[in-house]
């Protein structure tokens, strides 16, 4: 059965906000996380959810980015996020130095459930679809949540070290080129994983999730999957209507919904994984 | 410098100054930065990241008689200095907007007018005609130009079906009307001679800009079918100023200067060449209390100069 529909994310949290930059600091091959003072937005941010980065003084480029929060401290007002080197906007977010400031709106969208305790969630991650999971390790280890780590990438060296995500975790990983743990695809292990798992949790590509997804249906029993969405955003607060997803309505028609709203994190069985993957890659525009 | 408090002028303000804009039909907005259709959703979306109280008017995203799901994605790709939207029209519909939002409207200070969008003059004229009298509702703009729905922009590029939507939709409301325009006519100031013949009180230009953007990896354009959407942000202001310019030498009713808008400076700038009054559109994407920055830095002109009124800023110089 579909789930009711959420509620949109509450825009209340949102705090338009400039941030310092404390540091950018390579993990791995091409990866960095960026570091960012910021308490207004620190003190707020909940695991999943996301903020819009301004990478400039535009006009070129116009448009903030959308970062999932990586960390959040609100102790020591610190942001972080990871990020690869994919276009214009995050060359410069990754050449920021220590003192730069940066626009942060957020946080934005409605992230992921923290389960309750007895419970042991996995955390799947492909590539660069690591970047919330610090934040939701952390919130889950506080409340006494097992965790289980699973991490794919094309190589090694683009692997998210399981040491950062700064909570014990079983962990397992795959690789494309074989240089860690499997040779092959996160999907290929997935499997058995999810036989100690009570819920589990996704970020990655969104061809990446559709597999994901589809093999966790097939399981019994049957465990909760949620996913965080990616897809191109203007605004990132649900006014422009620019980032539309594919969602099954609650009688299991067509719909769209607004992936900075309702998503970027959506119960599984709400995407509607066929319209989705029938979509250019988001990367693409 | 004297100054007083309410009144015309907002605090602040040197005697005898007027920062409000005369629209028609009863309509006089309280200052002259408003924010566009489309990217200020019906008001309710941004809250405390733009407070809506001292906008000059809130234009609603394009309203339908019927709910419309919008587009399938991708629906936005950013180009330079610009960004690309196909959205397609999603909206609640008429209903929605008289029954739920209208009556939130009633206590703003803020004018709220409903931008109006159809398939055909039958349907503009159901929307007009269930906003007529509908309290909260300050009055229409109608939206003859929207590139992203079959039909929608045939209204908005040639005069006379503009000039018959409109004609159509003025015997509909005895709301204040505003005309949005279209920068892709063959001749803007003809159209804006034919929607005032036929009872605008106002026009509103420009809208979005056709364009398109390529992704050479895929081979084809970025957003879905043809791949044309409608551009907005900085990379159009020059072609609005051109096009604001034309318009007020054709036509006396209030001009409104949309395109690229996203300081101050940009605002004075379309208020030189003829433009009672702007909205913010694209900028508010980027930095949600734009509209705001934008209004307090034109009322710091104001003063600094010391206008009697936005309309001395026409064609002159003043450093």
């Amino acid at each position: 059965m579909t789930p009711t529909p959420p509620a949109p994310s509450d825009i209340a949290r949102a705090r338009c906000a400039t941030g310092v930059c404390l540091g950018v600091e390579g993990v791995g091959d091409d990866r960095v996380e960026v570091r960012l003072t910021c308490p207004e937005v620190a003190e707020l941010a909940r695991p999943g959810e996301f903020c819009q980065l301004q990478v400039g003084p535009g006009p070129v480029p116009l448009l903030r980015r959308p970062f999932s929060v990586c960390r959040a401290d609100p102790e020591g007002g610190v942001l972080a996020f990871y990020l690869g080197v994919v276009g214009e906007g995050t060359a410069r977010l990754a050449a920021l130095r220590r003192g730069d400031r940066v626009g942060v709106l957020g946080p934005l969208g409605r992230g992921f459930t923290v389960p309750d305790p007895p419970a042991t969630l996995l955390m799947v991650a492909g590539g660069l679809g690591a970047a919330p999971f610090p934040l939701l390790a952390q919130a889950c280890h506080r409340r006494g949540v097992a965790l289980a780590w699973l991490n794919g990438a094309a190589s090694a060296g683009r692997l998210y070290p399981a040491e950062r995500l700064g909570a014990p975790v079983a962990s397992h990983c795959a690789t494309e080129d074989g240089s860690r743990g499997a040779r092959g695809l996160l999907t290929d292990i997935l499997g058995p994983l999810l036989a100690t798992a009570d819920r589990v949790a996704a970020c990655g590509p969104n061809r990446m999730l559709a597999q994901v997804a589809s093999i966790v249906a097939e399981a019994t029993p049957r465990v909760p999957l949620e996913v965080s969405l990616e897809a191109p955003m203007g605004c990132g607060f649900g006014t422009c209507l620019g980032c539309a997803v594919p969602v099954r309505a609650g009688d299991g028609a067509r719909a769209l919904a607004l992936c900075c709203r309702t998503g970027p994190v959506m119960a599984a069985e709400r995407v509607d994984w066929s319209r989705l993957l029938a979509l250019p890659p988001a990367h693409a525009a | 410098m004297e100054t007083v408090s309410g009144g015309a002028g907002s605090p602040g303000h040197p005697v005898g100054f007027d920062p409000t804009v005369a629209i028609g039909r009863g309509l006089t907005l309280p200052n002259p930065v408003g924010v566009a259709s489309g990217t200020f959703g019906y008001g309710f979306d941004l809250g405390a990241l733009c407070p809506v109280d001292r906008l000059g008017a809130i234009f609603t995203k394009g309203t339908t008689l019927h709910p419309r799901p919008g587009n399938d994605p991708p629906r936005v790709a950013e180009t330079p200095a610009g960004m690309l939207n196909a959205i397609g029209l999603q909206n609640p519909g008429v209903e929605v907007v008289r029954r739920d939002y209208a009556p939130r409207w009633r206590d703003w200070a803020v004018p709220v007018l409903v931008n109006v969008a159809g398939g055909d003059i039958a349907e503009y004229v159901a929307v007009a005609r269930r906003l007529d009298g509908v309290a909260g509702v300050s009055g229409l703009e109608l939206n003859i130009s929207c590139p992203n729905v079959a039909g929608g922009l045939d209204f908005g590029i040639d005069p006379r079906p503009a000039a018959r939507c409109v004609a159509a939709v003025r015997a509909a409301t005895g709301l204040p009307l505003v005309v949005k325009l279209s920068p892709n006519a063959a001749d803007v100031a003809e159209v804006a001679r034919a929607v005032v013949g036929a009872g605008a009180d106002a026009v509103s230009l420009v809208n979005t800009v056709v364009g398109l953007k390529v992704s050479l990896a895929l081979g084809r354009p970025v957003l879905p079918g043809a791949g044309t959407g409608g551009l907005s942000g900085p990379a159009i202001k020059p072609i609005a100023l051109a096009q604001v310019a034309r318009v007020r030498r054709a036509v006396e009713v209030p001009v409104i200067g949309i395109g690229g808008i996203r300081t101050a400076t940009d605002a004075l700038e379309f208020m030189v060449v003829g433009a009672d009054a702007v909205q913010v559109g694209t900028a508010t994407f980027t930095t949600p209390r734009a509209a705001l920055d934008v209004l307090d830095g034109c009322q710091a002109h104001a003063e600094r100069h010391r206008l009697c009124a936005w309309r001395d800023l026409r064609w002159s110089a003043l450093g």
